[in-house]
């Protein structure tokens, strides 16, 4: 045990005096994580909202409703354009806004004629390249439209005076329809009650005006104590980033003191191969431990990513630096030289970190991505650190990640030794 | 203290090594010949328990194989390659190694002191390996093969690309080391360095042993009579024999000898004799 720790200080006291390899390992992982983090959406602020300029041509009640209800809509930022549909237009097409939304001349009167005429217009204007928020959008204008459609049976004066207009309009048609002039009738002596009972109590009457359909939002985040902010996202990301740079340094360490002559000299020591692949393994599981560490406070203190569970991140982070140390172990006795340990880790590491969510976020990969992703244990280990982090994960939902990572690494750790004692 | 016995080492269908047998013996200064290619590394690599045979015997000191740790416990390495870490100083680099080895405290730091002072490098302990120059890097690699004192210590090749200064610096201790009872198995392509330090020499090629015994002995069996250069007035003389006074006697007696001088065949001759003037990889 001495000779693994002697071996062990030496590699940790050799990657504190190697800059680069001190940078790789602590600084570029945390570079990751805030470039990640940052697209991602950062700290939950209005970055992640549509850009949308309204803009009024009608400049009456109903436009003013309707882009003020706009204005509310959630996931939108609403901006009023006072320069006009030229303007709103020019920005949307230069991609500085997502949409333009204009109420055109006429969108009032419209609004208030009911059962005739031509219904109310909204220009919808989208960034062509923005297909999937333009249907959002879309869905979230007709909603608003309806807001005011339903206000008109919510009783008042407006309510009045749509319903007198819809009536004279059925009256003075050239072929009245007693049906529709008989319900409009309906419908006036439904609103006149409603109209009355709000001046009597002097407010609106009881129930309020009716709505077809009310949806409620629910964050599924908000229920799983998800992610707060992007950086519990990317923050596990940056880690991974930080374990290949580590293992990487090590793997092309190990494979140094091959080319150099100091492993020859130390299996002519009276330590055995074993020790000295064991060394090399305590000081790459110190350092990667080390490198979580200072993510970790970091993404704590500087990000706010506070873990869900102190316990369970410690034991998801020792895992993957178990795996990591595995991974190194196999890299290193696999290859003869510096560049082609190099190689072989990026070209090991690269495909399981874009199947295993490292570069982008598994949610955003196609599914038959996600499904190879199950076969990388980059994946589990993002998962791992998320279902500590954010996920909520209990023991023994984190039993799998948790496994299959130790797993890595003693299989890991079994192909190196074998390999080691054989080409040492 | 070093002995192999009708060793055999073989990659696949070729042989490296094919029943080797020689003695190392205690306090000597063992130099071990051979051109490139001829099984010298694959032999080294026996001796200090890198490779095990795949027949016959290697036994160090009576202790057994050296593939086994505690027997290498009383082995020092100094490879070819410059095996220190350039990023540790050479007090790191030692002190590494010495612990390596088993040793602690003061035992330890007296051991490093010792081998600082062996190197030459007491002044420079506190800077990197990887400031010094290629003569001090050859002394840290040696003075870390002795710095836990090992009964055998095996030098290969330890003066490649050195100044002549370091090389006389470095054969000087490593006499001295032998005459402080330490036993040296010497590897050189540089004949001149072996007649100088060699107690004994082995010289093998194609995995066998060719020659081995001192080198005034092997220049005696493998180098030929000397030969009697002369210059007379009627020309230049050359005549081999075993006897060169009793020759020029009898050429000044039937010429003016206006020169002489003797030539005498040296280790690099029985070397080219032994193993060939062919170039080999």
């Amino acid at each position: 045990m001495h000779a693994i720790l002697t071996i062990a200080a030496k590699d940790l006291r050799l990657l504190a005096r190697n800059r680069g390899h001190l940078v790789f390992t602590f600084v570029w992982p945390l570079v990751t994580a805030l470039f990640f983090g940052t697209i991602f959406g950062g700290n939950g602020d209005d970055s992640g909202k549509i850009p949308v300029l309204l803009v009024d041509e009608d400049a009456s009640e109903g436009s003013a409703a309707l882009l003020a209800a706009v204005g509310r809509l959630s996931g939108v930022d609403a901006k009023a354009n006072v320069e006009g549909r030229a303007a709103a237009l020019g920005a949307v097409r230069r991609g500085d806004a997502t949409a333009a939304v204009i109420a055109p001349k006429g969108y009032g009167a419209a609004g208030d004629r009911l059962f005739a005429g031509d219904p109310p217009v909204i220009e919808l204007h989208v960034d062509p390249s923005r297909t999937a928020e333009a249907a959002m959008l879309e869905g979230q204008l007709m909603g608003a439209a309806m807001e005011r459609l339903s206000d008109v049976f919510a009783g008042g004066e407006r309510s009045v005076r749509v319903v007198d207009r819809a009536l004279v309009e059925a009256n003075t048609a050239a072929r009245p329809d007693p049906v529709l002039t008989g319900f409009l009738g309906e419908v006036k002596r439904f609103v006149g009650t409603r109209t009355q009972a709000s001046a009597d109590a002097a407010g609106p009457a009881e129930g309020g005006a009716w709505r077809p359909v009310a949806i409620t939002r629910h964050d599924v985040k908000d229920e799983r104590d998800g992610p707060r902010s992007g950086y519990e996202v990317s923050l596990p990301q940056g880690v991974i980033w930080g374990m290949i740079g580590c293992a990487l340094g090590f793997a092309m360490g190990l494979v140094n003191e091959r080319t150099r002559g100091t492993l020859s000299r130390l299996c002519t020591s009276p330590i055995g191969r074993a020790h000295v692949l064991a060394g090399k393994g305590v000081a790459c599981f110190i350092a990667l431990v080390a490198v979580q560490v200072m993510l970790f406070v970091l993404g704590a203190v500087a990000l706010g990513v506070v873990p869900g569970s102190l316990p369970r991140l410690i034991v998801a982070g020792l895992s993957l630096a178990i795996a990591f140390v595995g991974l190194m172990m196999v890299v290193a006795t696999f290859a003869r030289s510096e560049q082609s340990a190099s190689g072989l880790a990026w070209a090991l590491f690269l495909p399981l970190s874009m199947l295993g969510g490292g570069m982008v976020p598994l949610f955003a990969l196609p599914g038959w991505m996600q499904t190879a992703g199950t076969f990388s244990p980059i994946k589990w280990g993002i998962l791992a650190l998320e279902g500590a982090l954010w996920r909520g994960f209990g023991w023994a939902e984190l039993a799998l990640p948790c496994g299959v990572l130790l797993a890595v690494g003693l299989v890991g750790f079994g192909v190196a030794a074998r390999r080691f004692d054989r080409t040492a | 203290m070093l002995t192999l016995e009708n060793v055999r080492k073989a990659y696949g269908a070729r042989v490296a090594v094919d029943d080797l047998s020689f003695e190392v013996r205690a306090g000597e200064v063992f130099g071990l010949l051979g051109p490139n290619g001829a099984g010298k590394s694959t032999t080294v690599s026996l001796g200090v328990g890198l490779l095990e045979p795949d027949a016959g015997r290697v036994d160090l000191g009576g202790l057994g194989a050296p593939t086994r740790p505690e027997v290498r416990a009383r082995l020092g390495v100094a490879p070819q390659a410059l095996a220190l870490y350039e990023d540790l100083t050479a007090e790191e680099n030692l002190r590494f190694f010495a612990r390596i080895f088993g040793l602690r405290g003061t035992a330890l730091a007296g051991r490093v002191e010792a081998a600082l002072a062996l190197a030459g490098l007491t002044d420079r302990r506190a800077e990197r390996a990887v400031t010094f120059s290629g003569g001090m890097k050859r002394r840290l690699n040696i003075a870390a093969a002795l710095v836990h004192e090992p009964s055998l210590v095996l030098l290969d090749e330890p003066t490649v690309g050195v100044d002549p200064q370091s090389r006389n610096a470095i054969l000087d201790r490593i006499v001295a080391l032998r005459d402080a009872g330490l036993t040296v198995i010497y590897t050189t392509h540089y004949m001149e360095e072996a007649a100088r330090i060699c107690d004994r020499v082995a010289i093998i090629d194609h995995g066998r042993l060719l020659a081995l015994d001192t080198v005034d002995a092997l220049i005696a069996r493998h180098g030929g009579d000397p030969v009697l250069v002369a210059t007379t007035s009627g020309g230049t003389h050359r005549e081999s024999t075993p006897d060169p006074v009793a020759a020029l006697a009898r050429l000044a007696a039937t010429a003016t000898v206006l020169d002489f001088h003797v030539e005498r065949a040296d280790l690099e001759h029985v070397f080219l004799r032994l193993t060939g003037r062919s170039l080999r990889d």
